[in-house]
């Protein structure tokens, strides 16, 4: 029998208050993709950055070619041919996609001849069937493109294993598409390659074998063919999942969101949205389908309140708010869910119970008066009240954290993202724009999650759902639009749609006429 | 081809924090020792003399508080510019500002008003020229983007400018022929300990700093303020005024210098001159870096660099070690701690394009 190229045997890693990894054993193989499975807190990402050298296990082994080894840091990792590319990006926005890759080459020491390395990673490129501009500076790549440079970064350093955790959470489903062929090409190389992913159906479609974690064990150990998508859910849950979910028909209520011709521009200065009108209603969830890139982050930027349009109007619960800042829209009722979670979501040297309150930190009871300064709206934090309404909340949203006072930045990429789902829906706002809201969520968090949406809807929250996953916005909305290049080319009541139809409207092959559009609008 | 130097952020183990900044110290003597032992000073001689300088005796001690209070005051102020992410690098000019306003007032009400009214309100309106002096400089930072380093580098120029021609006109001393100073102040901060220099201003400088600690770590308002400076685009998310943040964090820091001036007039030397202020103002940001931009850490930060000025103007006079040798070892105290800095957040590499 042949030999495994990695083997991780009897793996423990402790963190305050909970057992990431418990006696994890583990192997890979050439050639092959093994998926990991995992709630979110599971200890996925623990177990892969002890392979790459990030962590130090506990206790137990890690067994290259047969060859005991000890990484003390990535370095070493990366020598021994391990790669890895996080669930976070680790690129550097300013830099160039070549420089970021050559950064931290060794071999190159301190002084780096960008020339010769932009030919060899145009040449790799070429090999893996993509192109990339190595000059470019990555804060201009779209997340897709930023991925292929993190995988170019590890096979540039040779590697014989490569992690991908989470690699398609933030990809459109074309950009999947493209990963998965990539993979194809690297284990037809003989590379081996581990990879995380909620979504089972992509586990169905790319693994050879599949790894279950549950609260840091391995609780099964399957190939694709023993597997169904049921089994998994069951294991990684230790229950069943529903993974269909059923929606009441329901009467909307009175307009709460209105925006009329709303033109903006993107960051790189073209025209992002070219006039965009539509209404929200109370007890309704307005879905926004469209491949990513067509003016729908630009659109919840400028609801928001942290893009200014260059044209246009909107109104909140009947009020002007084009010309108002954050802080009054947030106070009318409004909030954000946003797509960029470490970027705008969270501040991650603060507690988790910090950032819970984020914007409520002015309110009363969580900040008390003092005399005198209240008038300067300097107020003492009331360390009593934040800690009693975060402990709420994260029962409430079953937040997985050591305590309220564990750093934000600490927590698995799921409990990020449930920390800000706790925040944002935890003080009940009337106007809900949810970014991506299930990305990166296990099945159960996703089942919750979907469910909470839906039960707001019930209690008459009115939701603006803006989604890469087709089948969620389908699934959920009263009524969709499709967004291409900054318009509306088409809306429709989920049910009354065939999937072909969607599928030519978001790639602009296919529009409404303007009367049928302005009528779901209502 | 072209070469380029790239800063890249980096997270180190808290211990280093510590280590990195003793090392950089350590280094910076036995450089100072090679440097003492090639003009011809034993270097043994030289530390001898610099630490006895510093705390030889308890009046050299309590002088070595009394230059702690003025780096204690705007190492504080320049922790919160610092923290919001303004690098006010003019707590120079606000110092000096405060200076000339805190004897300009003095002087003014000093004939007709008791002394204490005549110390609280030249204090509060050396507190009110600092702050505006900064918060000009934060406001063109919020609303024009203008370059703060910039903006309160030249601002400094133009203080200490300000301060020489006052001297010589509206603010001189009529009796000094040869020194361009302003009349004496009767109205002076009282001593706390007698036969020493040591005053009042120390103990409100650490009341201060303990204020500034509360502020900074259990009000709404240092909460915002930390989140701007760590995560700005979260704190617009979250509905904060970033402008305000930077307006007030400058206005806070100006004052703080601008009373760190009023106070070294008013306690030390009761009179203007222009050696007021001879880099005090660049010293702080050092000592609130070193400090870590906590309010109470940089109470032993101020100590230590108090310590540390007086020692070296101690080794110049003890030992006749010329102005510019002392003056070389402190500059090189202050670029090891700088560099170290340097190297404990960011990773340095070049790049060849
Ligand atoms: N640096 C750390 N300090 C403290 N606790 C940590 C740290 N890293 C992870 N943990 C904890 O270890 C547990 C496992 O986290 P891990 O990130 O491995 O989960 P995961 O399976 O990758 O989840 P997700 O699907 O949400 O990404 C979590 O409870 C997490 O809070
Ligand atoms: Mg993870």
């Amino acid at each position: 029998m042949e030999k495994p190229i990695v083997s991780m045997r009897n793996i423990v890693k402790r963190f305050p208050g909970v057992v990431a990894n418990d006696h994890i054993d583990l192997d890979v193989f050439k050639g092959e993709v093994l998926a990991l499975l995992g709630e979110n807190g599971a200890g996925k990402t623990t177990l892969m950055n002890i392979l790459y050298g990030l962590y130090r296990a506990d206790k137990g082994e890690i067994y290259i070619d047969g060859k005991n080894v000890y990484f003390k840091s990535p370095k070493d990792a990366i020598a021994h041919g391990i790669g890895m590319v996080h669930q976070q990006f680790m690129l550097i926005d300013e830099l160039s996609v070549v420089e970021n890759i050559m950064l931290g080459l060794k071999e190159y020491g301190l002084v780096l001849d960008l020339k010769e390395a932009v030919k060899k990673i145009n040449k790799l490129a070429r090999e893996m069937g993509f192109k990339i501009d190595p000059w470019q500076k990555v804060w201009q790549l779209s997340a897709g493109e930023k991925q292929r440079v993190e995988i170019l970064k590890a096979i540039f350093r040779n590697v014989k294993v490569l992690i991908l955790d989470e690699p398609t959470s933030v990809l459109t489903p074309q950009e999947t598409r493209e990963l998965f062929k990539i993979i194809k090409k690297l284990i037809a190389n003989n590379i081996a390659v581990i990879f995380i992913s909620h979504k089972l159906h992509e586990v169905m479609e790319i693994a050879d074998k599949i790894v279950v974690l549950r609260k840091g064990k391995v609780v099964g150990k399957l190939s694709r063919e023993q597997a169904t998508p049921q089994l998994l859910a069951k294991l990684m849950v230790g229950r069943e999942v529903f993974l269909e979910i059923t929606k009441r028909p329901k009467k909307p209520g009175h307009v709460v969101l209105e925006v009329k011709n709303l033109k903006a521009l993107s960051d790189k200065g073209v025209l992002a949205l070219k006039g965009i009108s539509f209404k929200v209603r109370a007890g309704e969830i307005a879905g926004i389908a469209g491949v990513a890139g067509n003016g729908q982050k630009e659109l919840a930027e400028v609801i928001y309140g942290l893009r200014k349009p260059l044209e246009g109007k909107i109104y909140l619960f009947g009020k002007d708010v084009t010309h108002k800042d954050i802080y009054e829209r947030i106070r009318i009722g409004i909030s954000l869910i946003p797509e960029n979670r470490l970027g705008l979501g969270i501040v991650g040297e603060f507690s988790v119970a910090e950032n819970l309150i984020l914007e409520r930190i002015d309110e009363q009871p969580f900040s008390l008066n003092i005399p005198l300064l209240s008038r300067l709206n300097i107020k003492k934090i009331n360390d009593q009240m934040l800690l009693k309404y975060s402990r709420e909340l994260i029962e409430k949203f079953s937040i997985v954290t050591p305590s309220p006072f564990a750093k934000a930045k600490t927590l698995s990429g799921g409990n990020i993202q449930r920390l800000i789902l706790a925040r944002e829906l935890g003080r009940k706002p009337g106007f809900i724009i949810a970014e991506e809201p299930t990305a990166g969520l296990d099945v159960s968090a996703t089942e919750y999650v979907r469910k909470l949406l839906l039960e707001m809807r019930e209690q008459g929250y009115s939701i603006l759902l803006i989604s890469g996953d087709l089948s969620e916005v389908l699934s959920l909305s009263d009524k969709v639009m499709v967004m291409y290049e900054g318009e509306i080319v088409g809306a429709f009541r989920p049910e009354k749609v065939s999937l072909d139809d969607v599928g030519l409207m978001m790639t602009g092959v296919k529009r409404m006429p303007r009367e049928v559009i302005e009528k779901i609008w209502d | 081809m072209g070469l380029e130097i790239k800063f890249i952020e980096r997270e180190l183990h808290p211990i280093m924090y510590i280590i990195v900044p003793l090392g950089a110290f350590s280094l910076a003597f036995l450089c100072g020792g090679v440097l003492m032992s090639w003009a011809g000073v034993n270097p043994i001689s030289g530390y001898e003399a610099f630490i006895s300088g510093a705390i030889g005796s308890p009046v050299k001690f309590a002088d070595t508080l009394v230059r702690t209070t003025s780096f204690l005051l705007m190492g504080v102020g320049l922790a919160f510019a610092l923290r919001a992410r303004v690098f006010n690098i003019g707590a120079e000019g606000q110092y000096i500002m405060g200076a000339i306003v805190g004897t300009w007032v003095a002087l003014l009400l000093q004939e007709n008003l008791p002394p204490s009214i005549t110390i609280i309100a030249s204090l509060t309106m050396a507190m009110i020229i600092g702050g505006l002096w900064a918060g000009f400089a934060g406001y063109l930072k919020a609303t024009l983007g203008i370059n703060e380093v910039v903006l309160t580098v030249i601002m400094n120029w133009l203080a200490f400018k300000l301060l020489q021609w006052l001297l010589r006109g509206p603010l001189k001393n009529p009796l000094s022929e040869m020194w361009p100073m302003s009349p004496p102040i009767q109205a002076k901060i009282p001593v706390i300990i007698s036969g020493t220099r040591l005053h009042l201003g120390f103990i409100l400088a650490v009341l201060i700093a303990i204020g500034g600690y509360f502020l900074m770590f259990k009000t709404n308002y240092g909460f915002k303020l930390r989140v701007a400076g760590m995560n700005p685009d979260a704190a617009k998310y979250a509905g904060y005024d970033v402008r305000k943040i930077i307006i007030s964090s400058m206005i806070l820091s100006g004052s703080l210098a601008g009373l760190a001036g009023a106070i070294e007039v008013l306690a030390v030397y009761h009179f203007l001159y222009e050696g007021i202020s001879i880099g005090l103002g660049y010293t702080s940001i050092i000592v609130a870096l070193v400090g870590k931009l906590h309010p109470l850490a940089i109470i032993p930060s101020a100590l230590m660099f108090g310590a540390l000025y007086n020692g070296v103007v101690y080794l110049q006079s003890a030992l006749g070690v010329s102005y510019t040798l002392s003056k070389a070892m402190e500059g090189m105290i202050y670029l090891f701690v700088l560099i170290s800095e340097v190297f404990l957040k960011y990773k340095i590499r070049i790049i060849r394009r």
